[in-house]
């Protein structure tokens, strides 16, 4: 079991005070969830703090209980308008992970083959002189950092000034590629402008919700509570379009089911019903909307070195109206095994135009070799019926790492980002360079490598030295059968920051003891654009050190001193006032850090004191300028775009000797590659290890029974596992599911490296794969 | 000669008969032909749908007075039990001893309700779509042994005790087979009172709570396999 976190005697008085509460709560029944938690809980000598919550994009406001310098216990914020005082098992329980025997306290450095503790300063010192040696040797692109949507605002914010200012290599990409790449440039595209234009109180007034691959009741379970919430109040509905059928479909009004990459298909066919029934919001779009197409037959990234830009064109509405011929729901039906009716009865949910409705999306979408077409796709519905930047109506792109908007996609960790705008364009290179203080000169022009990339390019010995921060690769990559012997290879030498030992620290030249969450202050920002800050709350084991203060020694280290003049007690908040000067004005600007200590989060852009809900709505939002009711002003013609974007088939389809799909993700329990999550008992013993699940009759074609061993094998490897048969989840038939999270049964050592060629987000829900009994 | 012309224009017009006939026979059958793709069915989960089953009366639990007088509690809920997690048995007379459960059983533990005749609120089933109750469930006719036992009953959870942090939402420290259906035993005023939840409205149960599943996992604790 769990160690006690307190003497037994303390425990067993807290425990009997709980129980009474408890007690006295049943008698009530009723009772508000917020209050009760306000008031039931032993209060006595705990102190509560505000966070964000550690894990996933959706940002739950928690309170920390602490006693005598530790973390004892953790509650929903009422005070939070995200979660209302309502967590999930996770972020109850994440600070047990704290007490995990194996924690990492101190730099590790691999001498001879063994890991030989090493005070922090000197593991720091050998990291700085292996950079430098690298760049002298080998040049600046012969260094590289990858890290992470969990790394904090000011974490990521120096790894840029770090490797971009200082340094000047746009080596620096981060695990955010991997799941938010394509609702970016979804974004971008469409948009002109990351992020989304609504806010979760979209929830409370929308009357129709469409889940596209999405299984909230399991990966966003506190948004999905709300939803629930409204279901039975106001009797909205929700519709679970899906390769899988999950908890979020038995919660489901309806659950429709597709083939697997057939997504892009239906979604043109809805645009099709609307079209065709006259739903098109003709006023909204003839302002608001233009038409492009883009570049087919794009390919799918596979070969090392892979390029490619898409070429937009202006087309009209004529032109569109006749490529979507190709969608109606009958021709449809055939790619995606969706009736025709219930093609129809979302089309009609869409374009009535009485119902608001929402669309969420998260990795069914964006994990997709045409993911950026896909985002496109479903804004070009919302975009169609002008269900858009309204309370209530809205495409929302969801996201899955708690600083996935406010660290890797709004300070800009990746290879061709800068805290504003992009390392191509002249303007934003010089704004970096006077904020920053360096020569303008210095910040190359050319973006490098993107993740997949990234470690290509260490297998292929061109990276020579690389440092990760806050993420674990060699579980969470595709194919890593290919780049966990890259990464081993002597030629890079590894620096791996964590908190715990993962696999990826396993391959490490140097590790280095990251402070966890809590030891630390930092701020994150949610899917709804929420920046949130919090204070350190305990002290770190042994030399555990915040992952920003490292970056910082580092450069110091290495002669760029001057370029980071914070100090350690207060550098988050020195660095956080530095950032915001990037994003002042009232299309992105952040709101002071005062604000954020006082409240749990605002969202930007925030002016005047005030957060704005939706973006693009001249009655909300402040930067719309042209008069209308609405303008998309990321754009420079002020309008979004529709896209004409078509179906194509996944690079790796199932054939005779592969017959299954392969999907893989998440399940409730764990958050990610499990190397927090499995270190808390309560989540490891409700899901101890991954499984691989199988339609209840292709189970019984092969004679596999719940708990059977099955082998997988791929062209890229193979795995034995259990099966699991009509248990959390149940895939379309001749497809499969394997949870992720488990570093002892690798499921990305079979899984594609193939990515999306516009956002290079790799597709980890497709490729082919054999199963067999063992 | 006349003769001729109207045989052979009647073999004309039976041969163009024939010929239009079968033409449009052969389109028929092509334009019936469709290659249909099945559609694909949406299967159910057992154990995930019964989560949900009852969230139709969660508003109907929240607002619903607690009558204390008749309120059932833990302890009577195991006394009626040869041991955790057996089935329970009846612990009152039944009137119709041939009759299946959709027509006796499930007219008050189907949804609940008082029951003047016997003084209390009916449970409520958490799997009413098993009606042949009596297959489990068996009334108790007397209260002597045929033999002497020696049989001990499994000491069962109690309620209260299964936080892992203070305040933490509790475990679920039962098997949920058969049970799926939270609601049906944790709200309502059958529900035994120490574990009545303070907040049926929430409906997505094993959001916060999951099952304390040690008879399944040989470790309770996650070590790693390689080092």
């Amino acid at each position: 079991m769990y160690t006690s976190l307190t003497n037994r005697r303390k425990f067993i008085k807290k425990m009997a005070m709980l129980s009474a509460m408890t007690a006295a709560a049943t008698m009530f029944p009723g009772i508000l969830f917020a209050d009760e938690q306000e008031k039931g809980l032993p209060d006595g000598d705990i102190n509560w703090t505000k966070a964000p919550c550690r894990f996933c994009g959706v940002g739950c406001g928690v309170l920390v209980g602490t006693e005598n310098g530790k973390a004892v216990a953790v509650k929903g914020d009422p005070k939070s308008t995200v979660n209302k005082g309502l967590l999930c098992v996770k972020g109850y329980h994440q600070i047990m992970c704290l007490q995990a025997k194996d924690r990492l306290t101190h730099a590790l450095v691999k001498k001879n083959g063994t890991y030989v503790q090493t005070p922090i300063q000197e593991a720091l010192d050998l990291v700085a002189s292996k950079m430098k040696e690298t760049i002298e040797k080998h040049g600046k692109d012969a260094v590289a950092m990858y890290t992470s949507g969990q790394s904090t605002i000011p974490e990521g914010y120096v790894a840029s000034k770090f490797m971009k200012g200082a340094i000047g290599t746009n080596n620096l990409d981060c695990n955010a590629r991997l799941c938010m790449a394509s609702a970016v440039t979804g974004f971008l595209t469409s948009f002109g402008a990351d992020e989304p234009m609504g806010c979760y109180e979209d929830i409370d007034h929308a009357d129709v919700f469409v889940l596209w691959g999405n299984n909230m009741a399991e990966m966003h379970p506190v948004l999905f509570s709300r939803m629930l919430e409204q279901k039975n109040r106001r009797g909205a509905k929700i519709i679970d379009f899906a390769t899988r059928t999950t908890r979020t479909s038995m919660a489901a009004d309806k659950s429709i089911l597709f083939k697997p990459q057939s997504d892009l298909a239906v979604a043109n066919a809805i645009c099709y019903e609307i079209i065709k029934n006259g739903w098109v919001n003709t006023s909204f779009v003839e302002k608001h909307c233009s038409f492009n197409k883009g570049l087919t037959n794009m390919g799918y990234g596979l070969e090392d070195n892979y390029k490619f830009k898409d070429k937009p064109e202006k087309i009209d509405f004529k032109a569109y109206k006749k490529f979507l011929e190709d969608y109606t729901p009958e021709k449809v039906e055939k790619i995606s095994g969706v009736s025709v009716k219930d093609i129809k009865y979302m089309a009609a949910y869409f374009g009535d135009p009485n119902k608001k409705v929402v669309s969420y999306w998260c990795m069914g979408i964006n994990q997709h070799t045409r993911g950026t077409w896909m985002n496109n796709l479903v804004y070009n519905i919302h975009l169609l019926t002008g269900k858009i930047s309204q309370p209530g109506n809205g495409p929302f792109s969801l996201t899955g790492q708690p600083s996935a908007c406010g660290t890797a996609r709004e300070v800009g960790t990746f290879t061709h980002k800068l805290p504003k705008g992009v390392v191509t364009n002249e303007k934003h290179r010089r704004l970096a360079a006077k904020i920053w203080k360096v020569p303008y000169e210095r910040i190359p022009s050319k973006p490098t490598y993107h993740a997949t990339e990234m470690f290509r390019a260490v297998d292929r010995g061109e990276i020579k030295f690389i440092w990760t921060q806050v993420t674990n690769p060699l579980v969470s990559l595709p194919k890593t059968s290919r780049y966990r012997p890259g990464m081993e290879k002597d030629s890079c030498f590894v620096v791996v920051s964590d908190v715990f030992p993962t696999p990826t620290s396993d391959v490490a030249d140097v590790i280095l003891p990251a402070s966890w969450h809590i030891e630390k202050s930092g701020l994150y920002g949610n899917s709804e654009r929420r920046t949130q800050h919090w204070d350190k709350m305990v002290e770190g084991p042994g030399e555990t050190t915040p992952d920003a203060w490292m970056t910082i020694e580092v450069a110091k280290r290495m002669g760029f001193g001057d370029l980071f003049p914070y100090s350690e007690e207060n550098h988050v908040e020195e660095i956080y006032n530095e950032y915001r000067q990037f994003h002042e004005g009232d299309k992105h600007g952040m709101a002071p850090l005062e604000v954020l200590k006082s409240q749990p989060g605002a969202i930007w852009p925030y002016v005047n004191g005030k957060s704005t809900q939706w973006r693009f709505n001249a009655k909300y939002d402040p930067a719309c300028s042209n008069n209308e009711d609405f303008h998309f002003y990321g754009k420079p013609d002020g309008r979004a775009v529709i896209w004409q974007r078509p179906y194509e088939p996944a690079p790796e389809e199932p054939d005779n000797e592969y017959p299954f799909w392969l999907n893989t993700g998440r399940v409730i329990e764990h958050w990610h590659t499990g190397s927090m999550t499995r270190r808390i008992p309560v989540l490891h013993k409700a899901m101890p290890n991954a499984y691989v699940e199988l339609h209840p009759k292709d189970a019984e074609r092969l004679q596999i029974k719940n708990g059977d061993k099955v082998k997988l094998i791929t062209r890229r490897g193979e795995i034995i596992m259990p099966a699991s048969v009509n248990q959390r989840g149940i895939p379309t038939p001749l497809q499969v599911f394997v949870p992720f999270f488990d570093e002892n049964m690798l499921i990305n050592d079979l899984t594609l490296d193939s990515f999306c060629p516009i956002s290079k987000e790799p597709d980890y829900k497709k490729c082919a794969v054999r199963v067999e009994k063992v | 000669m006349k003769r001729l012309g109207i045989i052979s224009l009647f073999v004309l017009l039976f041969i163009a008969f024939i010929t239009i006939w079968n033409y449009s026979y052969q389109t028929g059958l092509k334009d019936a032909y469709i290659p249909l793709e099945n559609e694909i069915s949406s299967p159910k989960i057992p154990s995930e749908a019964g989560v949900f089953q009852r969230s139709e009366y969660a508003f109907d639990y929240v607002n619903m007075p607690v009558d204390e007088k008749h309120q059932r509690t833990l302890e009577t809920y195991y006394d009626n039990r040869a041991y955790h997690g057996a089935p329970p048995s009846i612990p009152h007379p039944v009137k119709q001893e041939m009759s299946m459960g959709g027509n006796t059983c499930l007219q008050c533990h189907q949804n609940g309700g008082f029951v003047q005749k016997f003084n209390a609120y009916a449970p409520v089933t958490p799997h009413p779509e098993m009606i042949n109750c009596r297959q489990c469930h068996v009334t108790q006719n007397t209260e002597t042994f045929f033999t002497e036992t020696s049989f001990v009953k499994v000491h069962a959870p109690t309620a209260g005790i299964h936080n892992a942090l203070p305040g933490s939402p509790p475990m679920i420290p039962h098997s949920i087979q058969m049970r799926e259906n939270c609601l049906s035993c944790h709200a309502g005023p059958a529900a035994p009172k120490e574990i009545r939840v303070t907040h049926p409205e929430r409906i997505n149960c094993r959001q916060c709570h999951v099952p304390n599943a040690i008879e399944y996992s040989e470790k309770s604790v996650f070590s790693r396999n390689n080092n």
